[in-house]
């Protein structure tokens, strides 16, 4: 049963990863920009549902409406406002990694001078975990987080392969030029690509603020793990990438059955290393990702 | 106060020596390791392993931290041969974590969080660096000796090399440039270098432990290369300087509290990271102009 | 030139120091967090420190003013290193007060080199009582807490079988050692040992693993924000059995969480009934922070005091303040008379102290076992 067990809190925190792997995925695929700062929109996110929804009393789908708009605003003018002016100088992924990593920096720093350098937590009766089976404990929010997962990637998917914008935005990442030609803006669209993907980490930022608590940190951590995800999954998919962070969410729990907690952590970067080495590609990635 | 000075003397020196380091392969060799923090740690664990077993001696135990820290940067190698931009990123990222859980758990070599106390000094030409001013100039002088060594790589046709692959790799290997010897030989020599400082650091603090060489520090050290200014042989000196002086600068403005230091030195190097890349990417002391990108690899 | 003329600024700003102010007042250090997750401890500590300095300058106990230099350890070993340097090299104190287990360990070198006294009020590794002359604990450690817990809680509670959960730091090891010995001497039986890193915050899977164990109790060797958590983990995920700690638990994080309601743990016996110091001090603090004292106000308070008692009788036999001999001092009389009754130092520099049991009862808890000597 402890095996069922930590495969179930395994999808809970996969279900997590995967959408703010998707977000970047998203973000990435469409606009080529390595959008490392992504991790900030997630901590945003989350410390902002914390401060409206417990200490100011707000209501949570009022809390969870503003952390959207904190979200996209973000995502937006980091577009705008960092993205943009590098790429018009000439864009070398260097530069915009640096600067979207300084901007994580900042962040982080920012929110842990306003809302302290602990740990907070949303306390809520949906962490409360129910015994389903006998040993086999499972709490509403994961249930939810699971659910929420497939309903934002199913919604996802269908807006890229229905709508315009969605259409677009798999063109932009083939060829902007292109994009031109049918009388489309590619700055518009990459925006589109930019809201999308970091309203998409909201639900995995409330959700962690419910079960493990938030600091400062979270967001980069986050960050890392999308990465990895992103890199397991194939770039370029982002089927790839939500399976990639279910499964890095499984294998995290998974080595607890034989492997000591602080190993945990590390098996997730084992995996991405040994991916890099010997399948650049990922799962689901087109074959000229590698060299 | 002259204590005080000397102290930030030396951890400037040693700081100089890794992004000195880290800038000949992130500036010369286009190759974007956030992973530095680990051949650090690997200079300092194993100078200190040597030092309490076999020993003091400085050069042995550098020496021995060079060592270690060459073969293990073969890791690093690796994937930097294989892959391009961010996916190598991400490879150093995951050697750079991996790392940390090593050092955290590998609790019997490096004391894990509780560290490794009660190095004994250095000893150099049998005499024992305990001054602080005498441990200055052991690390002047092993920066002096750094940079020169760097300085003559970079003139050689080694550099001339490295650079051409950091622009084009592909062109770079259609005029019969071994590429894949070239680079690893690059992480090599950068990892091995960036032991001494490990060394260094070991044998000044007396005590170490995994804090010191996480992936902040790495940061830390990606952030003095690319404000200082990456390609040039002074750029990271002079933002190492920068960095380092800061919260020492930001405690004498009397509305700062004291518990923010840290965190604003933070936020002052990650705005400084973001103006100048949109303004001039070269950093402070470099050219207008930032390295170019590496064309002919991955996406 | 902009370059060089920016260098130079930042220079002299350097040279620029204000040497610390004329000397006229008496410091003494302190390497505390002030920052980071762990604040909640420093500030605690640092008030209850402030306040024996308050009290000693009213009672003008001392020939000049007492002051206490500040410095921020982060709670981790690096930083408090960094700001040991700066107290010993820099500001010159001949006595530190410290904090946390592995902050503690890496200090001490410092100290022991340079002749500093260095206090620990709130670390319990037992390690700590190994690290030189110069390192002296007011606390009781916490194999001494162990030894007085294992008993109680296996033959007095009937708890046989007990699952661990320990941070992988100094003090969570140290608590680990001590339980493996003391539990299975006792009677009882460890059926799990799990060791959690430091900053993790998920601990679902880790409740699983206690439920696969079946212990009759939970032991938390944590602090800060984590043991919280953790405690509030393992009642979200099925954990039902009865949960106890060290001394750790007397934080209000936990104390004041509903999931901690029932759990016991030792603390050392302070009577703040008692006439004189103990109630003096209860009465200052509880009207200046609203709030009851613990035994950590008490340790930080009577560090403080200790160096005061001996910096009088140095003053007395007109000796100069310094590390040296203070200790001397310390080794001539280690008897004091402090908050909680009389303290006497070990030649070890470590103490003895009663410990008493207490259950958390969503007030400031209750005790459930009156001082017992460690055997």
């Amino acid at each position: 049963m402890l095996l069922l067990q930590l495969v179930i809190n395994g999808l809970q925190l996969g279900a997590i990863y995967a959408l703010t792997a998707v977000g970047f995925s998203l973000i990435f695929g469409a606009t080529k920009i390595f959008h490392v700062a992504h991790g900030a929109a997630f901590t945003i996110a989350a410390y902002l549902f914390w401060w409206t929804n417990t200490v100011l009393g707000l209501l949570w789908p009022l809390a969870a409406g503003l952390a959207v708009i904190a979200a996209v605003v973000f995502g937006l003018c980091m577009e705008r406002f960092i993205y943009r002016p590098i790429q018009r100088h000439e864009g070398a992924f260097f530069t915009v990694f640096i600067a979207a990593f300084g901007v994580q920096i900042i962040v982080q720093n920012l929110i842990g001078t306003v809302f302290g350098r602990g740990f907070v937590s949303v306390t809520t009766p949906l962490s409360h975990s129910v015994q389903v089976l006998p040993g086999l404990f499972v709490a509403p929010v994961a249930a939810l987080a699971i659910v929420v997962a497939v309903i934002g990637f199913t919604a996802l998917t269908y807006y890229l392969s229905r709508t315009h914008t969605g259409m677009a935005m798999r063109a932009l990442s083939e060829n902007p030029d292109l994009i031109r030609v049918f009388g489309l803006d590619p700055g518009r669209v990459a925006q589109y690509a930019f809201a999308i993907g970091s309203a998409i980490v909201v639900p995995g930022a409330i959700f962690t603020a419910m079960t493990a608590g938030l600091n400062p940190a979270v967001g980069a951590h986050v960050m890392l793990i999308s990465l990895a995800a992103t890199i397991v999954g194939g770039i370029g998919s982002l089927r790839g990438a939500a399976y990639g962070g279910l499964l890095l969410g499984l294998a995290e729990n998974l080595a607890l059955w034989r492997l000591d907690p602080q190993w945990s952590e590390a098996v997730t970067f084992v995996v991405l290393f040994l991916f890099i080495i010997f399948r650049p590609a990922g799962f689901f990635g087109r074959p000229h990702a590698a060299k | 106060m002259w204590a005080y000075v000397i102290n930030l003397a030396v951890l400037i020196s040693i700081n100089a020596i890794l992004a000195v380091t880290l800038n000949f392969i992130l500036g010369y060799a286009g190759i974007f390791s956030i992973a530095h923090a680990l051949f650090f740690g690997v200079g300092a664990y194993t100078a200190t392993f040597f030092a309490m077993n076999f020993g003091a001696s400085f050069l042995l135990a550098t020496a021995a931290g060079m060592g270690l820290a060459a073969l293990i940067s073969l890791a690093l190698a690796l994937p930097a041969l294989r892959v391009r931009g961010e996916y190598f990123v991400a490879a150093s990222l995951g050697l750079q974590m991996l790392a940390i859980t090593v050092f955290t758990e590998w609790k019997s070599v490096t004391g894990g969080i509780g560290g490794l106390t009660n190095i004994p000094p250095a000893r150099l030409f049998g005499f024992a660096v305990t001054q602080p001013e005498h441990f200055l100039l052991l690390a002047l002088a092993c920066l002096a000796l750094i940079i020169l060594v760097i300085r003559a790589l970079v003139r050689s046709s080694f550099g001339r090399s490295l650079k051409a692959i950091r622009d084009d790799e592909t062109a770079a290997w259609t005029y019969g440039k071994n590429v894949a010897i070239i680079k690893t030989t690059a992480v090599v020599v950068s990892s091995a270098l960036a032991a001494v400082a490990g060394a260094l650091y070991a044998f000044y603090m007396s005590f170490i432990n995994v804090e010191s060489f996480v992936l902040d520090t790495s940061i830390q050290l990606m952030a003095m290369v690319i404000i200082g200014g990456t390609a040039t042989l002074l750029g990271p000196v002079i933002g190492t300087v920068l960095i380092l002086l800061l919260p020492a600068g930001l405690s004498y403005l009397p509305y700062l509290p004291v518990t923010e230091i840290g965190s604003i030195q933070q936020i002052v190097y990650g705005a400084a990271m973001v103006v100048l890349m949109i303004y001039r990417p070269g950093g402070l002391w470099g050219f207008q102009d930032s390295p170019r990108t590496p064309k002919g690899g991955a996406t | 030139m902009r370059r060089l003329r920016l260098l130079a600024l930042l220079a002299a700003m350097q040279w620029g120091v204000a040497t610390a102010s004329a000397q006229d007042s008496i410091k003494i250090g302190a390497d505390l967090p002030m920052s980071g997750p762990n604040a909640e401890y420093g500030e605690l500590f640092g008030a209850a420190a402030n306040l024996a300095v308050e009290h000693a300058n009213a009672d003008k106990m001392l020939s000049r003013k007492l002051s206490i230099q500040f410095e921020d350890s982060q709670a981790t070993p690096q930083q408090g290193v960094v700001a040991m340097n700066k107290l010993v090299n820099v500001e010159k104190v001949p006595f530190v007060l410290s904090a946390f287990t592995g902050v503690s360990k890496a200090i001490a070198p410092v100290g022991d080199r340079a002749k500093v006294v260095s206090v620990n009020g709130g670390g319990i590794g037992p390690d700590l009582a190994e690290l030189g002359e110069y390192f002296w604990n007011v606390i009781p450690l916490v194999n001494l807490e162990i030894r007085v817990m294992a008993p109680y809680l296996v033959q007095e509670r009937g708890f046989k079988k007990i699952a661990l959960i320990y941070v992988d730091d100094p003090a969570g090891e140290a608590i680990q050692k001590e339980l493996k010995e003391n539990v299975p001497k006792a009677g009882g039986q460890m059926v799990a040992e799990l060791q959690v890193p430091r900053n993790a915050q998920q601990f679902t899977s880790i409740a699983a693993k206690v439920r696969e164990a079946g212990p009759d109790l939970v032991f938390i060797a944590s602090f800060g924000a984590q043991q919280a958590q953790i405690v509030k983990q393992l009642r979200d995920n099925g954990v039902t059995q009865q949960l106890a700690s060290y001394s750790a638990f007397s934080s209000p994080t936990v104390t004041q969480l509903p999931e901690a309601k029932g759990a016991l743990f030792p603390t050392q016996s302070v009577d703040w009934q008692a006439a004189g110091m103990s109630e003096r001090v209860a009465k200052d603090w509880k009207a200046k922070t609203g709030k009851e004292p613990n035994a950590y106000v008490a340790n930080y308070y009577n560090a403080v005091m200790v160096f005061v008692h001996l910096a009088q009788a140095l003053e007395k036999s007109s000796q100069p303040i310094t590390g040296e001999n203070l200790l001397k001092q310390r080794k001539a009389n280690g008897s004091f008379d402090l908050v909680g009754g009389k303290m006497e130092f070990l030649p070890n520099g470590s103490v003895s102290m009663p410990i008493q049991i207490n259950e958390i009862d969503g007030g400031a808890g209750k005790m459930v076992k009156g001082g017992t000597m460690a055997n």
